[in-house]
């Protein structure tokens, strides 16, 4: 038998499949991306689903053991403007009768301007916001916004996302162990297809308000005008707080002033002023 | 913010991992096809074990192992392939490599001997680096080439 050496062959290696690395890294990414947004928005709805099937009790029980209540027990210097945002935060709920369960305002002394609405019907606001609020219809406007999403179940929503949310990436942590960069690229993914959420839900709260506030008050005046005042720069950087939870811009307004004229909604009317012992602190 | 400085770390990773991984894999390539072409007119074969021996009036065994890690690139597309199955492309020329190069470094051994043939040459190749049930750890693998060279 005879010996005949056999190069390997210089272009056809079979031992190595002829693909560039980046354009299979591209077709696997894209695939991995593609999936988790479909399987989060499939799971992240029937989340949703299942949300608006809690009852008030259990809504009430899931807020006490989520709410950092110690946070919020407010001094007794703050308890004159704890029950004015309270009594008008209740008299805003009966007007649009979303009494599922009745709304509890907790006062955050700290100088960010900002509120927020945690389950149960949480709603906690901060004396910034207090301070920095000129007239009742700006604050009423910030806490009717509050109350769309309370309305809306978005809290109980994001909650039941946050859970779908958890499940997926360490479901895939599980199943491929360390995998440091592919749970970012699917919590990205998620974080992406949630940013698509808070938009609408965002916009239907604002909406929310903006009714709530025709009903109170008959007119829309001057209730964005705190949005209009955070526009503006600020230089102290105070408003930043605000916007880095509620993505506001001018978009936003111009969206609220259409559908205001769209609806023939007054946007001019009476101001109606903060009590003085409230504002002037 | 925290996110974003981990996008960053992970995106710079990746890329040092694929571009240095593409020059390390293209110098190994260029090496392996050099050595290939001056060691060809040596027979490496497989038969040996069962067959009758060529006449000679020596024989040694040759060993040639080698060891080669992936880089980030490689391990991370791994794991998205992971999720869909299918052909693992990335690590195709990783093995590829290791086969060559512990075939070379028996085949230069032999030579270096005075071997007129290789026979019965037979390669393994295996996992290292890895904690135990796991796959943490460092991806790497490991290829021995070893035969009887004859003289
Ligand atoms: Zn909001």
């Amino acid at each position: 038998m005879k010996y005949t050496p056999k190069e390997i062959p210089e272009e056809v290696n079979v031992n190595v499949t002829r693909v560039h690395p980046l354009v299979n890294f591209a077709y696997l990414l894209g695939t991995t991306i593609g999936v988790s947004i479909l399987i989060y928005l499939g799971l992240g709805f029937a989340a949703a689903q299942l949300t608006t099937r809690i009852s008030p009790e259990m809504e009430i029980k899931i807020g006490q053991s989520l709410f950092p209540k110690g946070l919020f027990s407010s001094s007794l210097k703050n308890q004159e403007r704890l029950e004015y945002v309270q009594e008008l935060a209740t008299s805003l709920q009966e007007d649009m009768g979303a009494t599922r369960i009745p709304i509890t305002v907790h006062l955050w002394e700290n100088e960010a301007l900002n509120a927020a609405i945690f389950p149960g019907g949480n709603i906690v606001v901060t004396t910034g916001l207090l301070d920095a609020v000129e007239t009742e219809n700006e604050l009423a406007f910030v806490l009717a916004h509050e109350l769309g999403h309370f309305a809306a179940r978005d809290t109980l929503k994001g909650l039941g996302r946050s859970l779908v949310f958890v499940f997926v990436t360490s479901a895939i942590g599980l199943g491929t162990q360390d995998a440091g960069g592919l749970s970012a690229v699917v919590s990205t993914s998620g974080q992406l297809t949630n940013l698509h959420f808070r938009i609408r839900q965002e916009s239907a709260a604002d909406l929310y308000a903006l009714e709530a506030i025709i009903r109170r008050y008959q007119h829309g005046g001057n209730s964005l005008d705190l949005f209009e005042r955070i526009k503006v720069k600020d230089s102290r950087g105070k408003f930043e707080e605000y916007l880095s939870t509620h993505p506001l811009t001018q978009d936003r307004i111009d969206e609220l002033n259409k559908i205001a004229a769209q609806r023939g909604w007054l946007m001019e009317g009476e101001v109606t002023a903060m009590p003085e012992n409230i504002s002037n602190w | 913010m925290s996110d974003l400085i981990n996008v960053i770390i992970f995106l710079g990773l990746l890329a040092l991992g694929y571009f240095s991984g593409t020059y390390f894999e293209q110098q190994h390539y260029k090496s392996i096809k050099k050595r290939e072409k001056k060691t060809l007119y040596v027979p490496t074969v497989t038969f040996g074990a069962k067959q009758a021996m060529p006449e000679a009036r020596d024989a040694a065994l040759f060993a040639g192992s080698v060891v080669i890690g992936a880089d980030y690139f490689k391990t991370f597309v791994s794991y998205l392939r992971n999720l869909v199955g299918g052909r693992v492309v990335v690590y195709e020329s990783l093995l590829d490599r290791g086969r060559r190069e512990a075939l070379l470094r028996m085949k230069e051994q032999a030579i270096a001997w005075g071997a007129t043939q290789v026979v019965n040459v037979r390669l393994e190749s295996s996992n290292i680096g890895q904690q135990a049930g796991s796959n943490k750890g460092m991806m790497a693998i490991e290829v021995i080439a070893y035969g009887t060279g004859v003289k």
